[in-house]
């Protein structure tokens, strides 16, 4: 037992270098300490999810992934570089990362075909013509493509995230960033979602999803990092976190959450 | 007592050229006061704290003080300090103006505000930079929330007009005050002042009432 | 270009008499609209039937008319009719007012048929009388959460005040464009004088907002 609380086994880092790099990251809210010197790495390809109690700091590690946050200390590096502090320059590593959102967040004066143009279009300049193209492509993919000039408020709230992920593609994204994706929808359509990012994971997307669905974590997460307090208190493959969890806090958060070994 | 009602034929023409004025005095205003309220809204959201200061003083000062104090100011004292003389019509307008962009710029600034901070992040995730965020996805939402709040200030806007009667602009209430004066017929030119004013401003206000039932935000 | 507050300064016991008219006169109208405001809004919400639809024209109408419109009506062309003279302040309180309780009216109305109706149904259950339930339950909670626009209100009350100076009421516009017309200083008159009403409506409004926030919670059901 004691080897394998050595050195976990990252199949996916072997002779690659990571492509998101967390280096001791603070942030701060005031007098609030949100992240508490982070350090993590992900690796192309991989599912990396991040868990842990409510408020551990797991969603602003990940705004802070595309700078939707600033840090006050540390540093994220995409692919090598820091994230630049120039808004300018940010824009450009952002639309090479996608972004799903809790709350979904749709454009509502857009129909879901819309919704998947607004990237490319604005961004990107791309035609109306081949962004619907895509757009109608990524619809497909999703398995929503009849549902293409449906408004969001038309939609069910896993369709609705459906086509957020959808339009989080059209950017043709090297990562894709998933921000508790399914914890606003009713329990009959969080499977729909889930599958979705099942068949991405599969098709080697590089993820880094904060969720609270263990059995997703488990069955298709690569890696799985634990948070409690804006620190990272335990990582590794989701055998030993699911399975058989090192430290103290990781078995009290489990089992808090019902998890049964 | 007798009333001749009589007059009105005579003036009807007039009046009606008074009316032509008043409204058309409403759209130069609210179509001066659309751009010109983003313009006062944009400076009261600049992170420049000089140009927020600007932009909260103008709006706190023109939402305070009486239009027809101000329209005075327009005619009589800005013709002094910028040495240019303003006709009637161009004073009106030009107070009218600075007091409903102020207003705009507030309504504007509430429906802005009103949009949730997860719609400006998801578009900047997109890499959309700040002033497309605005402009495609911030502007068009605030808009639907915006217009009943514009509908009401154009009615305030409509009935305001009748103030820069003091300075001679050829309105409505102005070519009524005058006509009583020549033809001393005063209840009969005056009513039928009241008349035509409740008939262009009754159709409007049950109209504003209506978009506020069809598009009114219930906070 | 050089300014002289000399003509304001040696005329102040005249422009404080016209201050003081403009506050007398905005307080009175605030009064009258208040409670005449309040009283249509009642019986258009809890009154008898045949009654409502008649405020409701009524109330509309005036919204649909400028108050200069309504002022100039009250001084000039009623007492035609009515066969009597109204000074003009009085013509100017009672149309000022007219205005306002027209305003004060949807203010209420908007106020007392935001309160949930079970508040009523929870007083009558109590064994309240309907009256009782209106005094007691639904007016105070109403009160508290119509402040913002009252407040509103009351800023509109003053600045239309003004309005009062096209009837030669001297209020303190009326007195400031005659002094300004006696000494060719518009420039410093007109100047303090929208300093002197931004002093006025500028704390009143934010005044009514602060003691909102205080009480907000209290007109929460």
């Amino acid at each position: 037992m004691s080897e394998a609380q050595a050195t976990p086994i990252r199949p996916k880092s072997e002779g690659r270098e990571p492509i998101v790099v967390y280096d001791r990251v603070v942030k701060r809210f005031g007098s609030f300490t949100a992240l508490n010197g982070v350090v993590a790495q992900v690796f192309p390809g991989e599912v990396v999810c991040l868990i842990g109690p409510s408020g551990s700091g797991k969603s602003t590690l990940l705004r802070c992934t595309n700078k939707l946050e600033t840090i006050d200390e540390g540093a994220v590096i995409f692919d090598g570089m820091p994230l630049p502090a120039e808004e300018s320059l940010a824009r450009v590593v952002r639309r090479r990362m996608g972004m799903v959102f809790q709350s979904f967040e749709l454009f509502p004066h857009m129909t879901a075909i819309g919704n998947v143009m607004s990237g490319p279009m604005t961004v990107l300049g791309t035609s109306a013509g081949q962004a619907r193209e895509e757009g109608m492509a990524l619809l497909a993919k999703v398995g929503l493509e009849h549902k293409a000039e449906s408004y969001p408020g038309e939609l069910s709230g896993g369709q609705q995230q459906r086509v957020a992920i959808a339009r989080a593609l059209a950017m043709k994204p090297e990562v894709m960033l998933f921000d508790e994706p399914t914890s606003a929808l009713d329990p009959e359509t969080v499977g729909e979602v889930l599958a979705v990012m099942r068949k991405l994971a599969e098709e080697g997307m590089t993820m880094v999803v904060v969720t609270h669905e263990m059995s997703f974590a488990n069955r298709v997460g690569d890696w799985v990092i634990v948070f409690d307090h804006g620190r990272v208190v335990e990582e590794g493959p989701p055998g030993q976190i699911f399975g058989n969890p090192i430290e103290k806090r990781t078995q009290d958060f489990l089992s808090h959450i019902g998890w049964s070994m | 007592m007798t009333f001749d009602w009589s007059v009105l034929w005579a003036s009807l023409p007039a009046l009606l050229d008074g009316a032509r004025t008043t409204v058309l005095l409403t759209v130069l205003t609210m179509a001066v006061s659309i751009p010109g309220g983003i313009l006062i809204m944009l400076l009261r959201v600049a992170p420049n704290r000089t140009l927020n200061a600007i932009g909260t003083v103008y709006v706190e000062v023109a939402r305070n003080i009486p239009l027809i104090l101000l329209a005075f100011w327009v005619y009589y004292v800005l013709p002094l300090l910028l040495d240019l003389r303003l006709p009637p019509f161009w004073a009106g307008l030009l107070s009218l103006s600075l007091i409903i962009s102020a207003y705009n710029a507030e309504t504007f600034r509430a429906g802005v505000n009103s949009i949730r901070r997860g719609q400006s992040d998801a578009a900047l995730a997109l890499g959309m930079s700040r002033a497309q965020v605005m402009r495609k996805i911030i502007l068009p939402q605030a808009g639907r929330r915006v217009l009943p709040i514009l509908a009401n200030t154009w009615v305030s806007l409509f009935k305001d007009t009748s103030l820069v009667s003091v300075i001679g602009v050829h309105e409505l209430a102005f070519t009524a005050l005058q006509i009583r004066t020549t033809t001393f017929r005063v209840l009969e030119i005056l009513t039928a002042m009241a008349v035509i004013y409740w008939a262009m401003g009754y159709p409007q206000a049950k109209l504003v009432d209506w978009l506020h039932r069809k598009y009114g935000v219930v906070e | 270009m050089e300014f002289d507050f000399g003509p304001v300064a040696s005329n102040w016991r005249y422009l404080a008499l016209g201050l003081g008219m403009t506050m007398s006169l905005s307080l009175l109208t605030a009064i009258a609209a208040t409670l005449f405001g309040t009283a249509l809004a009642l019986l258009r919400v809890y009154g008898p039937q045949p009654l409502k639809p008649a405020i409701a024209f009524y109330v509309d109408s005036i919204r649909a008319m400028p108050v200069l419109v309504v002022l100039v009506w009250t001084y000039f062309a009623f007492p035609l009719i009515a066969g009597l003279s109204l000074p003009p302040f009085w013509a100017a309180l009672v149309a000022l007012s007219l205005h306002a309780s027209a305003y004060m009216s949807e203010i209420a109305r908007a106020g007392i048929t935001s309160v949930r109706s079970g508040q009523m149904r929870a007083g009558l259950a109590l064994g309240m009388s309907r009256a009782a339930v209106i005094r007691r339950i639904i007016l105070p909670q109403a009160t508290v959460r119509i402040l913002p626009s009252y407040g509103s209100m009351l800023a509109i009350i003053v600045k239309d005040s003004a309005v009062a100076s096209v009837i030669a009421v001297p209020e303190y516009l009326y007195r400031s464009t005659t002094i300004s017309a006696q000494t060719y200083r518009p420039i410093e008159v007109f100047t303090v004088a929208i300093v002197l009403y931004f002093l006025i409506i500028f704390p009143l409004t934010r005044g009514v907002d602060l003691i909102y926030r205080r009480v907000a919670k209290l007109g929460r059901s």
